[in-house]
């Protein structure tokens, strides 16, 4: 059996609320009274193989964004271990993480580096990137000229090309123009046929039918249902009521 | 236990590109640019020679105890100059240490990062502006002490590990200070005061008090501001001075001490920073 790409065992996150600034300063040394737990995601296991496209489903609040910090690395669990084995892109916040004074090759490299490549490789796909970006002579300026949508392009650009092994989407991703976008959609697809494992943070409920035979349906830090989407969205409809 | 050495492999290209982006940052869009970087300790010194050899009105020397017991006087002008150049540095990289997760929380809660080395390139930048700043001093060492000494070369002793010391210290600092702003605040007062308790303005070596010597020699700032005079001042060796082996040993356990807690408070800290910025 193939080791799982993804794996949440028994994963629950807490996340500590202080009343106020004492308290978290208290906080250092030890535990004010004070202090409240939010449970955010509580017990949850599951695994993910290679290859797989798995939706997310649930409400605000439901702990989808926990869980996919907790795949990028961002966030770290409080109870049990989570284990993603490959490279992991994020289309989440295309903007973050740049450096604004570097240019945007140096950032290229910055979040190669950050996703653990090397020299060579990051060389190898330099260049698509920067055609995929479309942001011309552009690259060579420092990130903080650029404009919103340039911005986003070039991190757009950067995920899809490091080659991951893992595709983290959220629905609401925006990335500029019309004919950009379906470029965006395209290369996704592509991503997905190559056999990579694809995460999909969606409300829209036709979106992640198409795109995903699995989803995960998440309701206040709980694992709900996990199948078939079809059924998880019938599971989720029935909740909602 | 040893995150932040796991952290900082296969980065440092990549510390260096940041650090030099830091000083981008600092000193964008003023128009004589890095130059800030000298005239602004260069004023603060001037302050300082100002109120002491003229405003009041004090000696004109700074009189140090020699090797042999024999009491020399040194321009009140070089002897800050020497001892000046190293705390800027030092109260640089304890403030900018502190507060660099919270200054680049954009690579703590956005993208998976290799937190411990925001430390470094932040200290490592404030090096960079170190040694622009020990350049022009050594410039005017040369040309009013009678040309270079090989007692210079302890410079290659001290600034490394001065380096070292408020890095290691910056791993407890900056998480901390991350955690709590109130943290930062504390560590930003106590900097304004430990100024007038370290020897920048005076030769912590030579108080008339014997055991306020030796308990000047648990300001690690001393270690550094002492040790510059040492290698550009007073053209004498590290070893020379008679509470050589008090002050190697007060020094060591406190760096030790730092070590051990910083890598302490990285650890505890490092997985709740993302949640709480």
């Amino acid at each position: 059996m193939e080791e799982p790409i993804i794996s949440f065992d028994n994963v629950s996150k807490v996340y500590t609320l202080y009343k106020n600034d004492r308290d978290r300063m208290k906080a250092l040394f030890v535990r004010p009274k004070t202090a409240k737990d939010h449970r955010a995601l509580s017990k949850v296991s599951f695994k993910i193989n290679r290859g797989e496209s798995v939706g997310i489903i649930g409400d605000n609040g439901a702990g989808k964004s926990t869980l996919l910090k907790m795949i990028t690395g961002v966030s770290f669990p409080t109870e049990g271990t989570v284990t993603v084995n490959g490279k992991v892109a994020a289309l989440l916040e295309l903007t973050a993480g740049f450096s604004l004074e570097m240019t945007g090759r140096e950032n290229i490299y910055l979040k190669g580096y950050i996703l653990g490549l090397k020299d060579d490789f990051i060389k190898t796909i330099e260049e698509d990137i920067v055609d995929f970006a479309q942001i011309g002579d552009y690259i060579d300026q420092p990130v903080r000229t650029y404009s919103s949508g340039m911005k986003m392009r070039l991190g757009f650009a950067i995920n899809v090309n490091i080659d991951p092994d893992i595709l983290v989407i959220d629905e609401a991703l925006s990335v500029g123009d019309a004919k950009f976008k379906k470029k965006c959609k395209d290369k996704i697809s592509s991503i997905i046929k190559e056999g990579k494992t694809v995460l999909y943070v969606s409300h829209s409920k036709e979106s992640v039918k198409e795109m995903c035979p699995r989803s995960i349906y998440l309701k206040k830090g709980e694992l709900i249902f996990d199948g078939p989407t079809v059924e998880a969205l019938k599971v989720y409809t029935e909740q909602k009521k | 236990m040893f995150d932040i050495f796991k952290e900082h492999k296969g980065f440092g290209r990549q510390i260096v590109l940041l650090a030099k982006n830091e000083l981008i940052k600092t000193y964008k869009g003023s128009a004589v640019g890095p130059l800030w970087a000298v005239v602004k300790p260069l004023f603060t010194l001037f302050v300082y020679w100002f109120a002491f050899s003229i405003g009041l009105r004090g000696n004109k020397v700074v009189e140090v105890a020699n090797i042999h017991g024999e009491t020399i006087g040194y321009p009140i002008f070089i002897f800050i100059l020497v001892g000046f150049v190293p705390w800027c540095f030092i109260s640089d990289s304890i403030i900018f240490g502190a507060r660099s997760i919270r200054d680049n929380r954009q690579f703590v809660t956005k993208v998976s990062f290799p937190v411990s080395t925001i430390m470094s390139f932040t200290v490592l930048s404030k090096l960079f502006v170190h040694f622009l700043l020990v350049g022009c001093m050594y410039i005017y060492v040369i040309f009013t002490t009678g040309g270079p000494s090989i007692y210079n070369i302890q410079f290659i002793m001290y600034c490394p590990l001065m380096f070292l010391f408020f890095l290691v210290l910056s791993w407890s600092t900056a998480p901390m200070s991350a955690f709590s702003l109130d943290f930062f605040n504390i560590i930003n007062s106590i900097m304004s005061g430990l100024f007038w308790l370290s020897s920048v303005i005076y030769s912590s070596y030579d108080l008339e008090e014997g055991w306020l010597r030796v308990i000047m020699l648990f300001n690690p700032i001393n270690y550094f501001t002492n040790g510059y005079r040492n290698a550009f001042l007073y053209k004498r060796w590290f070893w020379d001075y008679p509470q050589f082996p008090l002050e190697t040993l007060i020094f060591v356990a406190e760096f030790a001490l730092l070590f051990v807690l910083g890598l302490y408070n990285y650890k505890r800290l490092r997985k709740k920073i993302a949640d709480v910025l």
